[in-house]
């Protein structure tokens, strides 16, 4: 067995998997509108109270998780949104990189490279307002003018498009992508298990696995 | 060929018996009201109420002129309730009128917020959201069917003073018009067919002796921009890139597996293999 470091605590990874079943089912039951012949399905509403049965937990895991979790999010927030060279090297190299392969053209990442920190704006954005726009649906459906209610049901499409379609990205970018494989150390177990191989470490969050070492190194002295 | 209502407000006494008949055709419960200081009863309509009588009181020339307007579905033919509706519930029969079927309803609301009209009603639990949608459906609601029997709609059946007239929309138009050229002869200005254009034609006219305003009708109705930027946009836009994004992930495994097993094989470059390898 090869050696690991861990890339995500349990409940980040827990948070991870309960936002993804809610948003999957949040997904499906919606899709059930967006494609005529299934709107069958959609007969009676019960697609709607799924729909909001995995609203509630769309909403509620990420606010029982960030108390309990403030700073790993904090961490991760500040990542995100802290960019520098290698980003702008990620975003000149992905061509190549998720194309041909081309490992070299790609500068060491952090701990999240490039394309996840857009994941998590995306995520950040979109989850926000979803949220809104879904809740104005929820509590305001009679009270509400129908003009807002118009408008909000456009967002909350435009939304669903969008993220729809990026969902398929993320899942292609974590498990289908050639360079992200093999699954039992690279981008899946690191959300599965938590760990990724000292491999994967380095050839993919270069920049991350430098950092771990050194401070590794000073604890050790 | 279309068919078609005409409702002449200038013949209308709003005995109401078209409420009553509506209801008691379409088995529909009567509601319980209470007195609002007007003969119009009930004062909105609801799930059970699909058509009602409006009193208006206004001052003309000096004189009260007590104006009578039906509300009901106005049956577009650009209907906004078609199209947003997902589910198919709500459809364009071959007479060109808007048919209802209840059971393919989710109760999502959207025809209630986009009807220009605000006619479809509906009650919804808060909750769970679950809701059902109704409306008029100009006596076409499965196994109550008056239209595919040959008979004309309830409403129409009941009215004393024909004013509701049931029948092809094009002769339907052109009495219409002569009744208000008539009205504008009579000296009543401002008289009016609503129907005629609006929404691209309605399957329910009204002959009208004043502006529709006067009568509380949107004087251009419309459907709503966001409807048009939902359903013709963005939603065919939705498709076109969710459909290169999946074509697009495709080819990107197609060409990276193929570069990535050509560098892996023994003979390949040597570098980058070791690179990857770290």
């Amino acid at each position: 067995m090869q050696e690991e470091v861990e890339k995500y605590r349990k409940p980040t990874r827990i948070l991870h998997w309960v936002h993804a079943g809610a948003f999957t089912l949040l997904f499906l039951t919606g899709l059930v509108l967006f494609i005529p012949p299934l709107g069958p399905l959609a007969q009676d509403g019960w697609t709607r109270l799924l729909h909001r049965i995995a609203a509630v937990v769309f909403v509620v895991a990420p606010l029982i998780y960030i108390p309990m979790n403030w700073k790993t999010t904090l961490k991760g927030i500040k990542e995100a949104f802290t960019w520098g060279v290698e980003d702008l090297g990620w975003l000149k190299a992905a061509p190549l990189y998720y194309f041909v392969c081309d490992e070299k053209a790609m500068p060491p990442q952090g701990h999240m490279n490039t394309g996840q920190k857009m994941w998590w704006f995306l995520v950040i954005a979109f989850g926000l307002l979803f949220v809104i726009t879904g809740a104005i649906m929820w509590f305001a459906k009679t009270t509400a003018p129908p003009a807002l209610l118009q408008w909000v049901v456009f967002i909350h499409d435009v939304a669903f498009i969008v993220t729809g379609l990026m969902f398929f990205v993320h899942i292609y970018m974590s498990v289908v992508h050639p360079l992200v494989r093999p699954l039992r150390s690279g981008a899946w177990s690191s959300m599965a298990r938590g760990k990724v191989s000292v491999d994967y470490a380095k050839s993919h969050h270069g920049k991350w696995y430098e950092e771990i070492t050194e401070r590794r190194r000073t604890a050790a002295k | 060929m279309d068919k078609a209502i005409l409702y002449d407000s200038t013949l209308c006494t709003a005995c109401r018996a078209c409420q009553v008949a509506c209801k008691q055709w379409n088995e529909n419960e009567a509601v319980e009201t209470t007195n609002q200081g007007s003969y119009e009863n009930p004062s909105d309509l609801t799930p059970e109420t699909w058509l009602k009588i409006e009193f208006r009181e206004v001052e003309r020339r000096g004189k009260v002129d007590w104006l009578f307007n039906r509300r009901a579905c106005m049956h577009c033919t650009d209907a906004a309730c078609v199209k947003v509706c997902p589910t198919d519930a709500l459809r364009h029969h071959e007479l060109g009128f808007v048919t209802y079927d209840k059971e393919l309803c989710s109760g999502c609301g959207y025809c209630v917020d986009f009807c220009p009209f605000h006619v479809p009603r509906s009650d919804r639990n808060l909750i769970t959201g679950m809701a059902k949608m109704d409306k008029c459906t100009f006596c076409t609601t499965p196994g109550l069917d008056r239209i595919a029997a040959g008979y004309e709609p309830a409403c129409v059946k009941s009215c004393p003073t024909d004013a509701l007239k049931y029948g092809d929309r094009s002769e339907l138009l052109a009495e219409g018009k002569k009744r208000v050229e008539a009205l504008q002869a009579e000296g009543y200005i401002n008289a009016y067919l609503y129907g005629e254009r609006e929404l691209g034609g309605l399957h329910v006219m009204y002959v009208l002796k004043d502006s529709p305003e006067v009568y509380g009708l949107p004087v251009h109705p419309e459907v709503p921009a966001a409807a048009i930027a939902w359903q013709d946009v963005i939603q065919p836009l939705g498709w076109a890139v969710g459909g290169l994004t999946l074509i697009g992930l495709g080819l990107n495994y197609l060409v990276a597996r193929e570069a990535k097993m050509t560098r892996d094989l023994p003979g390949g470059k040597k570098e980058e293999s070791n690179a990857r390898r770290g």
